[in-house]
């Protein structure tokens, strides 16, 4: 698979010669494939989101350097070409309904086209497709963005993301504060952007669950440092590790150690229901309960 | 992450520190009374050895109170510059035009990069070593007499330490949605004039819309929590004066006097 | 059993919006954990903030032990109740964690004298003693939370309302919350009414109530309540872990007449499946 994103060595110190530096992240190396699902886990202050922050060059490395999509940003990048460099680089930030300020709803979405030079007519005609994407009612067109519920403001704000068309699309814990189907309905919705609209997703997330239901790939960080990157089976296969990280594991991993820990010999640490429901079964014997 | 330190307020224990904030306060605003009664080298001289003695007591780098005067740097330079070359009087070393340097201009340049090097210094001194919370407390203890009036100095002082408390969540937010927008494709601090005020609604507007909404939540909160009126609390702190503020006073007020009596 | 909140057949209509609440009633038993569930927008929060008088119902009445909720007792019925709001952030009045647990004190006019000795035995039992000089900015959610908590043991109410309290903090953070609020009424005889849509703090609850669009549709035991994830579904909500392995397992064929179970009657059932096999 191509390699959209690669980082070589890079390191960002927060107020670089003050008494105040502090290493955010920490000489890394890594790469994500186009079309693919990574999530990125880590407990609070580990740096992920300073991470995703050079991915479309909110920040620039203190030292080393990254390509994403063929084009590379190094300490000495000027700030003039990297307006460039963010159009194909959606980013949706934590609680993005804090970012709308337009009139209404329509001009908000149109915002992220226009600035990117795309023309009145055209930047119309993604605002509606992106509210179609994120299940937006056309009839909120005309409305105040500040008018809306807080689950509907959230969408339009994913919206004005997704009206730029962006082939890597970042996703900063999206569904924080929201209701259990608010929840499903985001991570569906980058589902299916990854899978029908060959996006590439990078999504922090605090959900294990997420991760397993979700994502094709894992980076763990620890300390501003990654400190595995792989599958989400491999990232789970060592409970203990996972608990020394400050991370959980997904329920049903949890669930089977609770067994295990019962005396229920589980084996391998299953990670879906699915799997776990399969594992019982053939420890049961099917059929024969009552 | 924030980058940005609060008030600048540096934690620790010195004499400094450990003086009441309406003292510090006070003795602040003395002090730069006094600069201005200071006009020559001696005087000068005198102050910036007690301010020196102060930035040592306070156990703090010298290097953080160097760092106070960048900001001020151009404002600075340019006074002195004015003072140097318009100001007339005393031997001419040097002129063009409307421009001239004297023995006398320098030496009043000299005094005007000294009055705002010991101001700076001062105040820098105050904000490190006073939190933001005592210097709002001071500020209240100074005003008290002005309840006699029905003066609402207790919800001022509530508004202020609230204010001051918001500062970081508010810096915060403006840094979230300032990359919020330019990774929507928004570039501040370039461009045209026109072109940068349009680019601050989009900053602004969330900006005040949050604020609001910090605004209405803190308001419920506060409220069920008791709250009805700034006037008629009892107070958790108190800051009283102590032996180490009046020998401080006292050690101002005796420069002070010298600093009076050799002015010329 | 004492109830200790009573809403009696009330009406509430946000200004220029339709009514929320059409005669609704619920009691609260004093010593219970009452768990109301239901999605965003169903007026959980707006029921919390009218057991507390911070909006002014439209009809009927509210009793907060033994107090009717109006103009005059308000100020009574606030000291006996306290909040936990949704963001950490919008509750933190004061500049330190120090000073925002005195600020309900002082509010109450607390001697100056009483307070600090208050303050630290608060402080102390949330485990933020060490951090009182900190100041907002410098504190996780989590950690805001637990002293948005602190704030609330200090004026000891009888009732605690978790307004969310946990839903913008990680999982972690969510348990550690949980456990302390869970910790702080036994040791406090306290009555808690937890408002969330996360299904694994209503399974710690003794009641559950679900509103959905300003109606109680359903009110039962968890596990009573649970026993139907498909209706939890319906109306926006997760059914608990355990009933979806319970439903994955009956689907292969391994299935029990109880429709519910709590983490340790599944353990205790699987494993004495495996053992008689």
């Amino acid at each position: 698979m191509d390699t959209a994103i690669s980082l070589n060595k890079v390191t960002h110190t927060y107020q670089a010669n003050t008494p105040f530096a502090q290493n955010a992240i920490d000489n890394v190396t890594l790469q994500i494939s186009k079309g693919s699902f990574t999530t990125i886990i880590g407990h609070t202050g580990s740096g992920k989101s300073t991470l995703v922050q050079h991915i479309n060059a909110l920040l620039k490395p203190t030292e080393g350097h990254l390509e994403v999509l063929g084009r590379v940003i190094d300490p000495n990048t000027t700030n003039k070409n990297l307006k460039a460099f963010r159009k194909h680089v959606g980013m949706v930030f934590q609680f993005p309904e804090k970012q709308l300020f337009e009139e209404t709803v329509l001009k908000d979405i149109m915002f992220g086209p226009k600035n990117y030079g795309v023309n009145d007519g055209e930047a119309k005609k993604s605002a509606f497709n992106a509210m179609e994407l994120v299940g937006l009612d056309k009839a909120l067109a005309d409305k105040s963005p500040f008018d809306l519920s807080g689950g509907q403001m959230r969408r339009v704000a994913i919206a004005g993301v997704l009206a730029m068309n962006p082939e890597i699309l970042i996703l900063d814990e999206p569904t924080a504060g929201l209701d259990p189907r608010g929840h499903q309905e985001i991570m569906d919705l980058a589902r299916y952007l990854n899978k029908n609209k060959q996006m590439t997703i990078v999504l922090i997330t605090h959900q294990m669950d997420d991760v397993i239901d979700y994502a094709t790939n894992v980076i763990v960080m620890d300390k501003g440092k990654v400190v595995k990157v792989g599958s989400p089976a491999q990232v789970f296969s060592d409970p203990k590790w996972v608990y020394g990280m400050q991370l959980d594991l997904p329920s049903s991993a949890e669930f089977a150690q609770q067994l295990k820990k019962a005396g229920v010999n589980i084996g391998q640490l299953p990670l879906t229901i699915d799997a776990l429901a399969d594992r019982i079964v053939r420890l049961v014997g099917k059929g024969d309960t009552k | 992450m924030s980058n940005f330190i609060f008030g600048r307020y540096l934690p620790g224990h010195s004499w400094i520190h450990q003086m009441s904030p309406q003292s510090k306060l006070l003795l602040s605003f003395y002090f730069v009374i006094i600069i201005f009664f200071a006009n020559n080298l001696i005087s000068y001289g005198i102050l910036s050895i007690l301010i020196l003695i102060v930035i040592l007591l306070s156990g703090i780098s010298i290097m953080y109170f160097l760092k106070g005067i960048r900001p001020l740097i151009w404002l600075i330079i340019f006074t002195v510059l004015l003072q140097i070359l318009f100001s007339s009087g005393g031997r001419v070393l040097w002129h063009f035009g409307p421009f001239s340097v004297t023995n006398e201009s320098l030496i009043n340049g000299g005094f005007i990069f000294m009055r705002f090097l010991l101001i700076i210094m001062i105040s820098t001194v105050l904000t490190l070593t006073t939190t933001p919370l005592a210097i709002a407390d001071g500020v209240q203890t100074i005003l008290k007499p002005l309840k006699k009036v029905k003066f609402p100095v207790d919800t001022l002082a509530l508004m202020l330490s609230i204010a001051l408390r918001f500062v970081p969540t508010l810096m915060d937010e403006m840094e979230t949605i300032m990359n919020a927008q330019r990774a929507r494709g928004v570039d501040f601090g370039s461009g045209s004039l026109k072109h940068r005020v349009k680019a601050a609604v989009p900053l602004l507007v969330p900006l005040f819309t949050g604020a609001i909404n910090h605004a209405e939540n803190l308001s419920t909160a506060m409220e069920a929590r008791g709250f009805s009126d700034s006037e008629h609390r009892t107070k958790y702190r108190q800051y009283r004066w102590q032996v180490k503020d009046t020998i401080s006073w006292l050690f101002f007020l005796a420069i002070g006097a010298v600093v009076i009596f050799i002015r010329k | 059993m004492k109830d200790i909140v009573q809403v009696d057949k009330i009406s509430y209509n946000y200004p220029d919006q339709p009514l929320l609440f059409d005669q609704l009633s619920l009691d609260v038993h004093e010593g219970e954990w009452l768990a109301i569930i239901g999605q965003n927008g169903s007026g959980k929060s707006t029921l919390a903030r009218l057991i507390d008088g911070l909006i002014v119902l439209n009809e009927g009445h509210i009793t907060v032990d033994g107090l009717q909720v109006n103009d005059q007792n308000i100020y009574n019925v606030r000291s006996k109740i306290g909040i936990v709001f949704q963001n950490p952030e919008d509750q933190f009045v004061g500049a330190t964690v120090e000073d925002d647990v005195a600020f309900g004190l002082e509010n109450q006019l607390f001697d100056r004298s009483k307070m600090h000795d208050i303050v630290e035995e608060s402080l102390k039992s949330v485990g933020m003693w060490d951090f009182r000089e900190r100041i907002p900015a410098n504190l996780s959610g989590g950690q805001k939370q637990r002293v948005a908590i602190a704030g609330i043991i200090a004026l000891s109410p009888k009732i605690i309302i978790l307004d969310e309290a946990t839903s913008m903090l990680d999982p972690r953070g969510r348990k550690e919350i949980l456990e302390l609020v869970q910790r702080l009424k036994n040791e406090n005889h306290l009555t808690v009414i937890s408002i969330t849509h996360d299904i694994d703090e209503a399974a710690g609850a003794d009641r559950v109530v679900i509103l959905n669009h300003g109606e109680i549709i359903d009110e039962n035991t968890p596990r009573g309540i649970f026993s139907h994830p498909d209706k939890l579904r319906q109306i926006g909500l997760d059914a608990p872990y355990t009933s979806k392995l319970l439903a994955a397992l009956s689907k292969r064929g391994v299935s029990d007449e109880k429709s519910y179970m709590n983490d340790e009657e599944l353990i205790a059932w699987i494993q004495q499946l495996v053992s008689t096999k």
